[in-house]
């Protein structure tokens, strides 16, 4: 797995190239986790890159969007592809975290 | 990891390692590949293997040997079967609790997911002990593949 991490004016965007699973869920959660500072108000991730996730992945991701709801930051997801986005749907988690079509698209939710 | 094939069946011998389960995957994605299964069904059976294997390893075993774990994949007809066997303690399935995944986020618990996914991928999910040995059964249509 790489991650990209990216600062732009109204997100934090992270890209994730390649598979989250129980190797590296715990490393995935913590590197995003110590890229977040305190000004962050919004973080995109961006999934366009990712082959595969399973259920320790989606721990980290729920883990990302509980601690940025605690303090009052914006959270999306976007660009999944079939099968992953299937893997969130049948988790529920699309009722509970903003998924997107495109990167655009999660961008621009961040300013309604 | 140790490979064969026999009559068309892929055979992989593993050990209790978590690393195991991307080496795994590419075989597997291979073995689906091959058999022009689509890149859903592969998804599939690739994320129920790793939750099982995961659950094992992480959890299975009450002391710090190495130990074997058997993992077959073979088509029957309209069906993808997977069998896999290891020699960890006795699957306790009155530990299963399902997900609440109608939970708002605030209440959403961070586990319980791995085995629900495979029930839900999976269209028949067979545990069986067998004396010191537990053999989990997979079973997936590969028929109307192309439907949603």
């Amino acid at each position: 797995m790489e991650l990209t991490i990216e600062r732009g004016d109204n997100a934090l965007t992270a890209s994730v190239n390649g598979r989250i699973d129980s190797t590296n869920a715990r490393d995935f959660e913590e590197a995003i986790r110590t890229k977040i500072e305190d000004g962050d108000r919004a973080v995109i991730m961006d999934f366009e890159n990712l082959s595969y996730i399973s259920s320790a992945g989606l721990r980290a991701v729920l883990m990302t969007a509980k601690t940025l709801w605690k303090r009052d930051a914006k959270f999306a997801l976007c660009s999944l592809s079939g099968p992953v986005k299937e893997v969130f749907e049948i988790s529920g988690f699309d009722k509970i975290i903003p998924i997107h079509d495109t990167r655009e698209g999660a961008l621009s939710s961040l300013d309604s | 990891m140790n490979e064969s094939v026999s009559d068309g069946a892929l055979e992989l011998s593993l050990v209790n390692d978590l690393r195991e389960i991307g080496a795994a995957a590419e075989k597997i994605d291979a073995f689906c590949e091959a058999r022009s299964l689509s890149p859903q069904i592969a998804y599939a059976v690739n994320l129920s293997i790793d939750e099982i294997l995961t659950n094992t390893i992480s959890y299975g075993y009450d002391d710090e040997e190495e130990h074997r774990i058997d993992l077959t994949l073979r088509q029957e007809g309209d069906t993808l079967v997977v069998v896999i066997v290891d020699d960890g303690r006795a699957f306790d399935s009155s530990l299963e609790r399902e997900p609440n995944v109608d939970a708002t986020l605030e209440e959403r618990a961070l586990g319980g997911l791995g085995l629900f996914l495979v029930q839900q991928m999976m269209d028949d999910v067979d545990y069986q002990r067998r004396d010191t040995l537990n053999v989990i059964t997979l079973r997936k249509s590969t028929s109307g593949q192309d439907e949603e």
